[in-house]
């Protein structure tokens, strides 16, 4: 994807996807928010196809006549830029009980909307954009929102929750991070 | 120059800090005043890192950052120079440049219209002829400029004109700096954009860190990271920490490193790809011939350091580059960028990236630990018990013969508060002496004692 696309917004199709796809996605969102906001993170795992990638660009304040580079580009680094492997140590270190940005919990809430899905030439294979807001609260006082939008690429699968996400690119509504660190998943 | 004077004489300030008996006044991290004294005793007098040559490197590119809490400009000039101003118009105080980066051919303020040239000069008042008296100059209202020096790549300004040279305020930690900026003779090129984020501790916690804090990562701070750097089939059960290495603290200036050596350098950190492209082959052997001259480079492994007061890295191929922008004595925004070998193939300088995102950025699995630790320290500094109970930082106090000889200036064991007290040192001379006659390094009459 050139990053200038990012700007720009989803290319919706002209024809809406059936009421069933639509149903079957966004259910499939609400699943994956609640294994997120409820620590299932080996579920959560399970959900990335062995080829994804996993990237939130950093957004920069820009003058409008550079507006087109916004985002750095593929390869140059961002807040996340992973692969499978890489995840999957994340994960793995999530789950250690030595994590301690996230030890103790967090309390987070996923909220997904916004859902528009475009078929692709691929079979069972598709473009969805959504928005979300990801609150998390932590130790006695500490509260941070997230907003933005995640344009993914979902391949339909046998068994699991129905889908496998094998691109998902989260676009911040932050230029600066505004929380310590960034130990939420999106 | 003289110093406001405040509540903070410079015998309450000399009492923060005991190398002696290795105790902290926490205050140091929370005051209010002092942190206001900070501003204009040490970000105003300091060398501070503002980014790489390559962020600007076509003339009109521009970068806008913060000394202390001023923010700059900092612009490629047509003759390939670099220049810094104050980025605020001397009209209303406005800022003048209000994106991040991008290429200009002049600034012009969006509250008045006064207008700047790439190197600052003020060219453009509107109505100037109808409206302002006819003895109004505009070379008496440029923005304020810093001064610029370049250390292999990294940009660093100074707002004053009394201090030191770059180079002579870098002391003789510059051999340390080259085993990051000085591996190939192509030296090396900034990979992306800044990456900002916002810590609600004081800059000191960090920059201290950095400076001469291994003992974090050799115990509990960092152990989930090792975690996530694992090959699937081992588990935390075969991480040992390594024992041996050393810190070096600069002979002036607060400067200081530490490094493990005689260690593997660590795919749990950055990866098998840029483990072994820091380990061995072509650019390993080229980085060792041109270093060896000044210390066994080959032996060294991971590694961390601050340039005083608030410039920080990691060599070795995490290669994370930051200023800790103090923003009040409570909250920090950490700016990082990621730097490589210019000459690095293409699949390293990726893989690099990448590693870097992974590892040492917000959400990297070991930089997010950090972020946690420094926002409990601080929200606990609140307290009376806590502000007034002195922190311990004894380690290796008066611990003597841990000097290594083969490596350059002083050294001591890599666990050791050495280069804390250093850096509190020295926060403490340019806290409390108001003149470069007795602040500035003395020329050096005597060779370090090894």
């Amino acid at each position: 994807m050139e990053v200038k696309e990012l700007v720009k917004p989803f290319k919706w199709a002209d024809s809406s996807p059936s009421l069933e796809l639509q149903h079957e996605i966004e259910q499939f969102y609400y699943k994956e928010a609640q294994l997120l906001d409820h620590s299932e993170f080996e579920a959560w795992l399970g959900l990335m196809d062995k080829d994804i990638h996993y990237w939130m660009p950093i957004r920069m304040n820009r003058l409008g006549r550079e507006m087109a580079q916004e985002y750095t580009a593929i390869g140059q680094g961002g807040h996340y830029d992973d692969t499978y492997e890489t995840m999957r140590g994340r994960i793995r270190a999530r789950v250690s009980g030595v994590n301690w940005a996230e030890n103790p919990v967090s309390r987070t809430r996923h909220l997904i909307s916004n859902v528009m899905i475009n078929e692709t030439e691929e079979p069972n294979t598709y473009e969805v954009v959504s928005s979300f807001i990801v609150y998390r609260n932590r130790s006695e006082n500490q509260a941070d929102i997230f907003p933005g939008e995640r344009r993914d690429v979902l391949r339909r699968s046998e068994g699991g929750l129905g889908f496998k996400i094998a691109r998902r690119t989260i676009l911040i509504d932050q230029s600066t991070l505004l929380s310590n660190n960034l130990s939420v998943f999106f | 120059m003289s110093f406001n004077t405040g509540n903070w004489t410079s015998a309450s300030i000399h009492s923060l800090v005991d190398t002696e008996q290795g105790k902290i006044d926490p205050r140091i991290y929370t005051d209010q005043e002092l942190y206001e004294l900070e501003l204009e005793r040490v970000f105003g007098r300091s060398w501070l890192l503002l980014g790489h040559e390559s962020h600007v490197p076509k003339k009109g590119d521009y970068l806008t950052t913060y000394m202390g809490e001023d923010p700059v400009v900092m612009v490629r000039q047509r003759d390939g120079s670099i220049k810094v101003f104050h980025n605020q118009c001397r009209h209303r105080g406005m800022r003048i440049c209000r994106a991040d980066c991008g290429n200009a051919k002049a600034f012009t303020c969006t509250y008045h219209g006064w207008a700047y040239d790439t190197a600052g000069k003020l060219v453009n008042v509107p109505f100037e002829e109808e409206a302002f008296p006819s003895d109004f100059k505009k070379e008496d209202w440029g923005p304020l400029q810093a001064r610029v020096e370049i250390y292999k790549g990294l940009v660093f300004a100074n707002w004053d004109p009394e201090a030191p040279d770059l180079l002579t305020y870098l002391s003789d930690a510059t051999p340390y700096m080259d085993t990051m900026l000085d591996r190939s003779e192509a030296g090396t090129e900034v990979i992306g954009t800044m990456q900002k984020w916002v810590i609600p501790c004081n800059w000191k916690f960090a920059a201290e860190q950095f400076a001469g804090d291994m003992y974090h990562a050799a115990t509990t701070s960092h152990l989930a990271a090792v975690v996530a750097g694992l090959p699937e089939d081992q588990d935390l059960s075969v991480f040992q920490p390594h024992m041996k290495g050393h810190q070096f603290l600069s002979e002036w200036g607060g400067h200081g490193c530490g490094f493990y050596l005689d260690t593997a350098r660590g795919s749990v950190r950055v990866g098998p790809l840029v483990d072994k492209y820091y380990s061995e082959g072509p650019a390993f052997e080229k980085a060792k011939e041109r270093l060896e001259s000044k210390m066994p480079y080959h032996r060294m492994g991971a590694s961390h350091m601050t340039i005083f007061p608030n410039c920080s890295f990691l060599p070795y191929g995490m290669n994370t580059v930051r200023t800790w922008h103090p923003k009040g004595p409570n909250q920090i925004e950490v700016w990082a960028f990621v730097i490589v070998d210019k000459d690095a193939p293409q699949e390293i300088k990726d893989e690099l990236a990448r590693q870097n995102v992974r590892t040492f950025s917000a959400g990297g699995v070991y930089e997010q630990d950090d972020g946690e630790n420094w926002v409990e320290i601080q929200n606990a500094l609140r307290g009376y018990k806590s502000k007034t109970a002195p922190l311990a930082m004894q380690m290796g106090l008066n611990v003597q013969g841990k000097n290594n000889p083969e490596f350059p200036g002083q050294t001591s064991y890599v666990f050791s508060e050495d280069v804390a007290r250093g850096f509190y040192s020295h926060w403490v001379r340019m806290m409390s002496e108001s003149s470069w006659d007795t602040l500035r390094p003395q020329p050096a009459t005597t060779a370090t004692v090894k």
